[in-house]
């Protein structure tokens, strides 16, 4: 505690600027219309970009997915559409006839149900089988439901009339504009809002590894299906001001291709920025006039092959999109500049942590019961028996070795323990009670926390962001609140800002705290690794190889570290190692596996000496 | 009954065509192809142009389609995949969007909104249970179950194969011990391309009009298929685009909604059980036969 601590800081992202959102607001509310009266803006083009702005908005909801949560959606398009008739729907002189606004919340209530319906069995499962589905919904959009009468409207379409003020319809379609972009500017605030609560944080740490995520107690397949129920909702919105600036939707506008184009948007904008997605949407929009106007009526069309070739480049040159690319330069730039900030003390003091107050409350250890039992731990992968009738016990407030050669099985066994896999048979008893069928974020939630051992942090993503991250059980405030960014949301993050910055203190970390964790050396992400690990100050540490990559000298100090989180900290931890010294200077107890069995335990300095033991790290003794 | 088979199992035999080489493209390199639609209608408008504005007999065109169609596939491979070999499949999956975002938006310029016709030979069929086949339908479901379990051979027990595999595996791994990964992958995309035009060569007869995004319409049913078969195995994404035309036809015969496209409407309900027995799969399993792992075979691209 004798560094001064940093002022508080959100993490930086891509946000409004300065002006703050009321500004924005009465701007985007008053220029068109005064645009428009001075004659400086035709109709056709405020009817032009309050299409833009639609497609803008659309943009953004895949964004959410695409570039936040890392899932893709082939039919975004037809939540749009989803929206627009839904908003006829309501607001229609022949249907409801409710007030716009009703409208406008309908489309998006309805965009996000329908994406959590059809979401619901594709996001439990890994890979692109969103992607599948949504190509499924993009046809039985536009080549059925939207043409059914009752729905569609038939061959003539769903009127969508304009809102009123007052007694009068807005009829220009400046006016209209000014009002799409007022909805523009609150989605693009929500957005913002939500992404650096504890869902945004979710979202990207399910994109970069849903292992990693889930150890931090992060329910993998309901984040994603949150981030796509959010993301289709934000399409029905977007749907409303398409649908409502047209006046009449028909099922036609909700071709696949347009799901494509959205795809283009995102990628383009730069997959999680903001504004590329905001600007790359007008772009598509607005190039078609442009390029007929430059170049004449033969050149329509050539702007969706423009478009989709410039996806393939922009993609194959840059994986992570635009924005990846802006990052990587200023990286490169910061580098050039004066290269990493020094080394911080190698000795870091973890600061004793209250219980997060918005973790779910932890069972009590009762004397006598160890933190953690596995009984006959059996993992086979195809023809080979990975682990084979592994059992261990770990006490608490002790340190346990666990060692043995490469391949031996102690990955698997700590996978099997924290429910990243499960066993073929066996038991995995935590305080005493059975979890062997519980999921890997639950079980986190019980006070398990574990690093990997290729490290387990979102490497473009600075120190600060992964502690804050890490940190995502503490954080016990809703969607509703999250998106306002008031109420719990404030409270809970204050806490967790601070539980940071403590550990970034007593890490010694804070002139990293900005730095993305992928610039830092192999041994520094391991320490913030175990940062990470200990800020939800878990009952049980699970490290896996903590002194790899580090030098001799961090080795020691890491077993200091160790001790002081078993002794000042009152941790229990299991630790993998192959660093010999390490485990004897720390273990309390000692298990050594050999190809997926235990074949030794106790005082580790007698263990190590067992015939056995030798002869699994060195092989036969020839006499 | 046996119409509905009839019908159901020429739907299923353009389908399995699709869906073959979905499989094929996903297995030898990881990546879900959106594109192995597009391919078909682009290689379609040059047999089109082949057959119509330079006059050669419709077989002349269909060869050179299928080029045409190898050289897109490969010609992608060359010049995107292969830029992408350290990125995931994920992101090459996406620039598959990109490729069909161009061809679709290239063929809405030359095709226009009407359409074009391609004359074709296979103009007197054969009545099998009341159903009129013709036999570019025969031949379709033939060259589907040729390919399905003949690539499926040729995958598990040609060293060429092996190495399909292999690479879409642990790349780094096949190309340290020799296998040349650049032409693996050129061969598989070569493939995928030629697959996606034989394909949209036998499903034009039968609708006889080349639309825009013509093939994708066939495309989607078969990654329905490809998915109900597990996007792993050939003959499975075979029986499962078969299965689905047959379910097509059925429901048409048995339970007809009256709602335009309801065949869409089908194929959305189809994905969305597949995908939740597979998802539920691993859980109800375990509840009745006792403890299981995850199904080891994941998509992932």
């Amino acid at each position: 505690m004798t560094t001064t601590t940093l002022p508080l800081r959100v993490p930086r992202r891509v946000s409004l600027p300065v002006p703050g959102i009321v500004v924005w607001l009465a701007l985007v509310a008053v220029l068109p219309p005064v645009l428009s009266r001075a004659g400086l803006l035709s109709d056709v083009n405020a009817l032009r970009l309050c299409a833009a702005t639609a497609f803008a908005v659309a943009g953004l909801s895949l964004n959410l997915l695409m570039g936040y949560a890392g899932q893709i959606s082939l039919g975004q398009y037809a939540f749009v559409g989803v929206g627009a008739f839904t908003t006829g729907l309501v607001t229609g002189v022949n249907d409801l006839r409710l007030p716009w606004l009703v409208g406008l919340l309908a489309a998006a209530a309805m965009g996000g149900l329908v994406a959590f319906v059809v979401g619901l069995p594709a996001l439990r499962l890994r890979g692109l089988y969103l992607a599948v589905v949504t190509i499924g919904v993009a046809y039985a959009g536009y080549q059925s439901l939207f043409r059914v009468e009752s729905i569609g409207g038939g061959s003539a379409g769903k009127p969508v009339p304009r809102p009123y003020v007052g007694d009068s319809a807005i009829a220009t379609n400046a006016d209209f504009l000014a009002l799409a972009l007022v909805v523009l500017v609150v989605v693009w605030q929500l957005d913002v809002n939500l992404c650096r609560s504890r869902f945004g944080r979710a979202f990207q740490a399910v994109k970069a590894d849903e292992g990693v995520a889930s150890s931090f107690g992060i329910d993998v397949a309901r984040t994603k299906l949150l981030a796509f129920t959010l993301s289709g909702a934000m399409a029905g919105a977007a749907g409303a001001i398409l649908g409502t600036a047209y006046g009449t939707v028909t099922g036609t506008v909700f071709r696949y291709e347009q799901s494509l184009l959205l795809v283009v948007v995102v990628v383009i904008g730069g997959l999680g920025s903001r504004a590329g997605v905001v600007g790359a949407a007008f772009f598509a929009i607005l190039l078609p006039s442009v390029m007929i106007a430059l170049f004449g009526e033969g050149i329509r069309g050539y702007d969706l092959v423009l478009n989709g070739a410039l996806l393939m480049y922009t993609i194959s040159r840059n994986p992570h999109g635009l924005a990846g690319a802006v990052r990587e330069a200023r990286d490169k730039r910061l580098e050039r500049k004066g290269g990493l900030p020094p080394l911080p003390p190698t000795r870091p003091s973890l600061p004793a942590l209250r219980p997060l107050s918005g973790a779910p409350p932890v069972r009590k250890p009762r004397a006598g019961v160890p933190v953690l039992e596995a009984r006959d731990v059996s993992v086979r992968f195809g023809g080979l028996q990975a682990v084979d009738q592994a059992s261990l016990r770990v006490d608490r407030g002790t340190i346990v070795g666990l060692m043995g050669p490469n391949g031996a099985g102690k990955t698997t066994l700590f996978n099997a323990v924290t429910g990243a896999l499960a066993p073929d048979s066996g038991q995995v008893l935590f305080l005493g009670e059975d979890i062997s069928a519980l999921p890997p974020h639950v079980r986190a939630a019980r006070g398990m926390g574990r690093t990997f051992q290729l490290i387990g942090l979102a490497k473009q993503q600075s120190v600060y962001e992964n502690l804050l991250t890490a940190q995502h059980l503490g954080a016990a405030y809703g969607v509703g609140s999250a998106l306002l960014g008031v109420g719990p949301s404030r409270w809970f993050e204050r806490e967790l800002r601070e539980r940071a910055d403590q550990v970034l203190e007593g890490l010694g970390f804070q002139r990293f705290r900005d730095t993305p964790v992928g610039r830092l050396s192999h041994g520094q992400q391991r320490i913030v690794e175990i940062g990470c690990c200990l800020v939800t100050s878990p009952e049980l540490v699970m490290l896996d190889e903590p002194s790899a990559g580090m030098s001799p000298a961090a080795a020691e100090d890491l077993a200091q570290t160790l001790l002081d989180v078993r002794d000042r900290l009152g941790r229990t931890v299991l630790l993998i190692e192959h660093n010999v010294p390490l485990v004897l200077n720390t273990a309390d107890e000692l298990y050594v596996m050999d190809t997926g069995r235990v074949i030794a335990d106790g005082e580790p300095v007698e263990v190590v000496t067992r015939p056995e033991v030798v002869r699994a790290y060195l092989g036969e003794v020839v006499a | 009954m046996g119409q509905v088979l009839v019908l159901g199992l020429i739907a299923g035999g353009i389908y399995a065509l699709f869906a073959i080489g979905i499989v094929l493209v996903h297995r030898g390199t990881g990546v879900l192809n959106f594109a192995q639609g597009e391919i078909g209608t682009a290689a379609l408008l040059v047999a089109y142009v082949v057959v119509h504005d330079l006059g050669a007999p419709w077989l002349v065109g269909a060869l050179v389609a299928v080029v045409a169609a190898v050289l897109l596939g490969a010609g992608f491979e060359f010049a995107v995949v292969r830029r992408m070999i350290s990125s995931d499949p994920v992101s090459t999956a996406v620039a598959t969007v990109g490729l069909t975002l161009t061809l679709v938006s290239i063929e809405i310029i030359y095709v226009g909104d009407s359409g074009k016709v391609l004359d074709n030979p296979f103009d007197s069929g054969f009545t099998v249970a009341g159903v009129v086949v013709f036999p570019h339908q025969v031949l379709a479901v033939l060259v589907a179950l040729a390919l399905g379990f003949g690539l499926q051979r040729l995958l598990r027990r040609t060293d060429f194969g092996l190495g399909i595999l292999a690479a879409a595996q642990d790349p780094d791994a096949v190309r340290l011990v020799g296998v040349p990964l650049s032409r693996v992958s050129l061969a598989v995309w070569g493939l995928g391309g030629a697959l996606s035009g034989t394909a949209a060569l036998l499903a034009e007869p039968t609708v006889g009009l080349i639309t825009p995004g013509f093939a994708s319409e066939f495309f989607v049913f078969g990654l329905a298929a490809a998915v109900i078969g597990g996007l792993g195995s050939l003959p499975g994404a075979v029986a499962g685009a078969l299965a689905l035309g047959v379910l097509e036809a059925a429901e048409q015969a048995y339970l007809p909604l009256d709602v335009p496209g309801e065949r869409y409407l089908l194929l959305l309900a189809v994905v969305l059980v597949a995908l939740l027995g597979r998802a539920l799969g691993p859980e109800l399993r375990s509840r009745f036969l006792g403890p299981a792992r995850p199904a080891a075979a994941e998509v992932t691209a």
